[in-house]
């Protein structure tokens, strides 16, 4: 259908749309047009990525030089394939509609493991291995070796790209990974950098986070992509912890002793080509000292990682004298090691900001600061002018310069803990140095400074105002949006009572309480006998998933549950996860029943949906805190409060109640899903847990559901259950969650629609 | 031998064990290719045969009882006990019996138990059936062989489609729960194993059926193997500490490694696949969260390994159960996805799935007839009672009493116009009971006057004399010996069900004085086909003589 969203026409694919698709739209109208940030919050399964590319593209179209172009950022390799297919729908409905053939260009861009069609490199498992055979043989010193001798191995398809395929532009289409692989096929070039260069000109480009906020990639990969892009950052409720991952280093004694094999090998390569080619050496020395950044001009595929820091900090001057020649810089290398290698000789934790560690560091082995911030550049330079061609080895040594370069250029925002051992294993020594950033705002900050428009979006936002504080951004737009719903067909309930009254609760004390424990069971076996097809159940965490799966295997209760459906149980190994998840979903397909048992933070929870009778109901056992007694999390709270004004305890029910709400959420896909939500942990009923639940959930959580046992919780759910099972058509939908264009067109109507979008 | 002049045909001996006792007797016990029997000493007939099909399962005494003894129970619940008496090789015997015991009674099971499915089926799908069954069968008016006589004929030749292609029955999950094992009473457990627990096992864990079928019978005795099944730390939790000696610990590694081999093979989902979520992996080193050492196994507990080994063995139980279900149907599958991968063109059908809004498309699937529910409360609890739904508020009555009062303070008689008193008291014995106006009344109301539980009982009885007379009717002409002999017992069945059945019943009506003549066709029925048993037997008897 064509709609008008305050006066812009948009095509939407669809021959109905749902009311809060609308306002959805005119929210992100009025994001775009103010030139400004939002956060939108809509539930899934609300279609929220169509309402976002219908609105983005048919705004592309209508003011081309306004907006010229959506950077669209997802987490998941299949979620960005599944963006990909939603604009191949629209893009086919608009050349349908308006007969032109289509001249939109967009793409996926993924790692070279997802694009890669040289027959031995990707066959490569790892994407670290595929990445450093592919720079093994693309290197531009490699590539100028085989002028001279013709036998070493090549890449062709990338030897084809680069001498035609940069001429011409990549014709309008929409490629998803395996367009381009397939077209990179036909032609006979390498997809992942024809993908990288054409995302210059694309219109539009989905690829994942890390592309964006992780400086060492964004500066190679995006680096020169328009300033007047819409950038939208989809499934964005864990964008902070994106942020501060990608500033973030450990570093173990491993670390150290796999960098020393490297700084050795750093040394035998230098004086052997000192002895063959000592001008080359020369020749590095003399840029440098002619004030160059870099001692030769870096050709794509020779950058491996950028720098790790953000564009705006690093030093545009000269390399300092004191590490310009390669044994010099070698030498510091080594005196660093050596340093950090002291340091981890503690038997008691250490925690320090950046300046106390730049000090001590000045005393004990008069390492200025200077040096250190060209570390990571100058390490680059160097393995290039070494021409080292299997770069992928030396990633214990980048990561200690890339170390040394951050921990010298920010003063604020990170900090240092050495933990000399694990809090579970005080006897064994495990050193661990934490350079951790507390601080998701830096990370992100040049994308807010430099894009136009940046719109954070998810399912689970709620709080909306704690992102725009955590990310220290304005947004112009902040809005929540429910979901209307013709039958309710999510049925939240928390349960806080077993049969016998125990309080039920993950919290600490009553973790190892066998009633607890017990009750808990006693839930999972009376759900395994009413609920059709797929249970899932997420636990806190993995620890205690373990715990109490012993306990149920002692007392006989997954014994009785196995008489109504199978179990399969997530392990920390994501290959055997996935195979159970595959079992487990054959299993719903064939009738025969499952129930996957989980983790909160997990991947599973993260990325993995379960719709329909993947997931008629999802157990929640306890409250997902994350570990507060870790250093680094008591390190973050702390800069929270002093910094943004966020009391420790309302980021930590934050957090957990988003991940809560991830969990839950994974269940209901869309309005002809249905599944319960099953809250077991008394703490839910609490206000300000509760009140943190996005406004989706927690409208349909009636005060006589606050505090159920499980018995009352089994009637409600059977009778919720029989409800959903009718036939849901159409027709019952139409006028109150589904719109046709003639009533979108009532006065009527749009003001209903109005009351939706809720305003913060 | 003589053994075969006893039986009908000729049959061939598999075993013969001499001095076997049954009912204090001693003779021989003979297993057969399709029946067990057994003949006391001296004689030349077997007083106790056994089809192999009619036996449910065997029974053997506990070793160490003084008696060893072999019973057999049948389908019907009937047993039979033989002693095995011999002295000296008494036990060995009875194992040989067993055993060959073992191998042929599966054999014949699948096809009794075909068959008895096959009724039981019938029987629960048609209640008339049932009834029938119950009245005739149950109360031993005839044997239930007779009344399947003709009955499973039908079924077999009018639609034999539907039961033809049989269904591989599924494992259930919990099938090593349900082996619960019992105190024998002396601080030792016992556990009860059914042929269809050892198939689950066989089936779920190959590598037990490897075991089984390289250490029986010529190292281990079948009850060493299992209990050594029981007691292996395989069948419990602590996988981890399988020592060396036990003959599990290698189908715990083969257990292992078919784990692995299926984690190595991946999914076909990329939905599902975790390994290949993440587009770029943070490098070691980087992010946060720490290279999670609780991991390694070096420095875990033994409790956490003894856990995450619980974890694992329900994962690979799991997937094994269901892989023992849906074995056939994998080649179908892996088709399907032989010609998606292929056709790189089409959409990938789990994205196309992952993206599809059904309800915001206009339907254009086939129109589904919903379920009219006007009552969902109804609906979701079960039957409720029905409540008299009609009522009358306290308005409605007062105004119906002010309008009676109303209609009887303007009643007026008009004595010109009544009735002379001969036909007024006539026409109120024409419509007294018994009158002539009454005559038809009283033939409607028979199934008001009746209580419903005479009325029902009455039905059975229709439909079992039904049966009985097509049977004793079919019989005609008689022209076969066999026929001959069908007639005369129809004959006294039909007089048993009259002495048992009907009898009892008229006397019931009788007692409860309900006078109607309600049996009279019935009886009028049973002696048609008697006077034509009588004819066919005078006819019978001239013939003779």
């Amino acid at each position: 259908m064509k709609l008008n969203i305050d006066g812009l026409l948009v095509y939407f694919p669809y021959d109905y749309i749902y009311p809060e698709q609308y306002s959805y739209m005119l929210e992100l109208k009025r994001t775009l047009d103010a030139k400004g940030h939002g956060v939108l919050e809509m539930p899934s399964g609300t279609g929220k990525t169509i309402s976002l590319l219908s609105l983005i593209v048919a705004y592309q179209k209508a003011f081309p030089l306004e907006v010229t172009k959506l950077i669209y950022c997802s987490r998941t390799v299949p979620e960005i394939e599944k963006v990909v297919e939603e604009l191949r729908k629209l893009m086919e409905f608009y050349c349908k509609q308006t007969g032109e053939s289509n001249n939109f260009l967009a793409l996926a861009l993924s790692s070279r493991k997802n694009l890669c069609i040289h027959p031995e490199v990707s066959s490569l498992r790892f994407g670290k291995e595929v990445d450093g055979k592919c720079h093994s043989l693309t290197a531009s010193y490699i590539r100028a070796q085989r002028h001279s001798d013709p036998n070493l191995p090549s890449c062709r398809f990338y030897e084809e790209f680069d001498s035609v395929g940069r001429q011409v532009p990549l014709p309008p289409g929409i490629y998803n990974l395996d367009d381009l692989k397939d077209f990179g096929r036909r032609k006979g070039w390498c997809p992942y950098y024809l993908a990288r260069y054409s995302i210059m000109h694309a219109n539009i480009v989905v690829y994942s986070y890390h592309y964006l906020l992780d400086p060492k990639i964004a500066d190679l990969v995006s680096k020169e992509l328009a300033k007047k892009s819409v950038v939208v950052f989809d499934e964005a409720h864990n964008i902070d912890n994106v942020c501060i991952d990608s500033m973030s280093v450990n570093i173990t004694r491993r670390t150290l002793d796999r960098c020393q094999n490297n700084v050795d090998t750093l040394q035998n390569t230098i004086s052997k080509i000192k002895e063959t080619d000592a001008a080359k050496l020369k020749e590095e020395y003399r840029r440098l000292v002619e004030g160059l950044k870099e001692a030769n001009v870096a050709r794509e595929t020779d950058v491996y990682l950028a720098n790790p820091v953000l564009p705006d900090e690093i030093l545009q001057e000269a390399v300092p004298g004191t590490i310009r020649t390669a044994e010099h810089f070698v030498g510091f290398l080594r005196r660093f090691m050596e340093y950090l290698k002291s340091r981890l000789r503690v038997h008691h934790v250490v925690q320090e900001s950046t300046p106390q560690f730049l000090k001590d560091i000045f005393e004990k082995v008069c390492i200025d600061r200077k040096p250190l911030r060209f570390c990571a550049e100058r390490l680059q330079s160097l393995l290039r002018t070494l021409e080292i061609a299997d770069i992928a080895d030396f990633s214990a040594v980048t990561l200690i310069a890339n170390f040394a370069t951050l921990v010298s250029t920010y003063s604020q925002g990170f900090t240092i803990i050495i933990e000399p051992f694990e809090d579970r294993t005080p006897t064994i020594a495990n050193p661990v140095l934490h350079f951790s950033c507390m601080d998701p705002s830096i990370a992100i900050k040049p994308v807010f400074q430099r894009f136009q428009s940046v719109v954070i979006t998810s399912g689970t936002l709620s709080p909306l105002d704690i992102y725009p504080r955590i990310l220290d951004f304005r947004p112009v737009t902040m809005a929540s949006f429910t979901m209307t719903l013709a039958r309710t067909c999510l049925c939240p309930l928390i349960v806080g009572r077993g049969n016998d009254q125990v309080a039920l609760s993950s919290k600490f004390e009553t973790r190892e309480d066998f009633a607890v424990i017990r009750n808990y069971g006693n839930l999972l076996l009376e759900m395994s006998a009413i609920v059709p097809d797929g249970i899932v159940a997420f636990f806190t965490s993995y620890m205690y998933m373990e715990n109490i799966v012993a306990s149920w295997y002692e007392q006989g209760i997954l014994e009785n549950i196995q008489r109504n459906k199978l179990i399969f149980i997530e392990t920390p190994d994501a290959a055997e996860t996935s195979m159970a998840l595959e079992k487990y979903q054959e299993a719903c397909e064939n009738g025969r029943g499952a129930i996957l048992l989980s983790v909160a933070r997990g991947k599973v929870s993260e990325g993995i949906d379960f719709v329909h009778h993947f997931g008629r109901a999802v157990i929640m056992f306890g409250v997902p805190y994350v570990y507060t007694q870790s250093r680094i999390l008591k390190a973050r709270l702390e800069y929270l409060r002093d910094h943004f004004q966020i009391r420790e305890n309302d980021f930590l029910t934050f957090d957990a109640m988003r991940h809560a709400a991830q969990c839950v959420g994974r269940a209901i896909r869309g309005k002809t899903d249905y599944g319960l939500m099953i809250f077991a942990d008394k703490r839910y009923a609490r206000a300000d847990k509760r009140g943190k639940l996005p406004r989706w959930i927690q409208e349909h959580i009636s005060d006589g559901s606050l505090n159920l046992t499980v018995d009352e919780a089994i009637q409600l759910s059977k009778h919720f259950l029989r409800q959903m099972a009718q036939p849901f058509r159409q027709e019952d939908q139409l006028g109150l969650s589904l719109l046709t264009l003639e009533q979108l067109e009532s006065e009527e109507v749009l003001q209903k629609i109005a009351k939706i979008a809720h305003q913060t | 031998m003589y053994l075969f002049s006893m039986a009908s045909l000729s049959e061939e001996v598999l075993l013969v064990v001499k001095k076997v006792r049954q009912r204090k007797q001693d003779g021989t016990l003979y297993l057969m290719a399709e029946r067990i029997a057994w003949g006391p000493e001296g004689k030349d007939r077997f007083t106790v045969s056994h089809l192999y099909a009619d036996i449910r399962c065997q029974k053997i005494s506990p070793d160490g009882k003084a008696k060893i003894q072999l019973q057999l129970i049948l389908h019907t619940g009937e047993s039979t006990t033989f002693h095995f008496s011999n002295e000296s090789s008494a036990l060995k015997d009875r194992d040989a019996a067993k055993e060959l015991l073992q191998q042929l009674l599966p054999k014949f099971k699948k096809k009794a138990n075909k068959e008895l499915e096959e009724k039981n089926r019938m029987l629960q799908e048609d209640p008339v059936l049932f009834q029938l069954y119950k009245d005739l069968v149950v109360s031993q008016v005839i044997s239930a062989d007779e009344f399947w006589a003709n009955r499973l004929g039908d079924m077999n030749n009018s639609d034999p489609t539907p039961y033809n292609n049989k269904q591989d029955v599924g494992i259930s999950g919990a099938f090593l729960a349900d082996i619960r094992p019992q105190t024998d009473g002396c601080n030792g457990l016992r556990y009860n194993l059914t042929a269809d627990i050892i198939e689950s096992i066989f089936r779920t864990y190959p590598a037990v059926k490897q075991k089984y079928g390289e250490n029986v019978p010529h190292n281990l005795t079948e009850k060493e193997f299992w209990t050594r099944f029981f007691q292996s730390h395989y069948f419990h939790r602590d996988r981890i500490n399988t020592g060396t000696q036990d003959i599990f610990s290698e189908c715990a590694k083969q257990d292992e490694k078919g784990l692995k081999s299926m984690v190595v093979q991946g999914v076909k989902n990329p939905l599902v696949d975790l390994l290949s979520l993440e587009d770029k992996t943070l490098d070691e080193g980087y992010g946060v969260s720490t290279t999670t050492p609780s991991t390694s196994n070096a420095n875990r507990t033994v409790k956490e390994s003894s856990n995450a080994a619980i974890i694992k063995r329900f994962n690979h139980h799991s997937a094994m159960v269901l892989a023992a279900g849906s074995r056939k149907g994998q080649a179908a599958q892996m088709g399907t996805r032989g010609i998606l991968t292929s056709s790189s063109l089409l959409l990938n059908p789990f994205f196309s799935l992952a993206i599809e809004y059904e309800d915001l498309q206009r339907e254009n699937r086939l129109k589904t007839v919903a379920l009219n529910l006007k009552k969902s409360d109804r609906y979701a609890h079960g039957p409720v009672p029905l409540q008299s739904q009609h009522y009358t508020t306290s308005q409605d009555i007062i105004n119906s009493v002010n309008h009676i009062r109303h209609e009887m303070v303007n009643y007026k008689p008009n004595l010109t116009q009544v009735l002379s008193s001969t036909a007024a008291s006539s026409a109120i014995t024409a419509l007294s009971p018994g009158g002539v106006l009454m005559m038809t009344g009283t033939q409607q109301a028979i199934n008001q006057m009746i209580p419903t539980e005479v009325q029902g009982e009455l039905k059975h009885l229709y439909a079992a004399a039904g049966e009985l007379l097509r049977h004793f009717w079919s019989c005609f002409p008689v022209n076969s010996p066999f026929l001959e002999e069908k007639v005369m017992k129809m004959k006294t069945n039909l007089e048993r069900f009259q002495m048992t059945k009907l009898c009892p019943f008229q006397e019931k009506i009788q007692r409860q004085y309900l006078s109607t003549n309600l049996t009279g066709h019935l009886e009028e029925m049973l002696q048609t086909a008697y006077s034509k048993f009588h004819v066919w037997q005078t006819r019978r008897m001239l013939r003779k003589t």
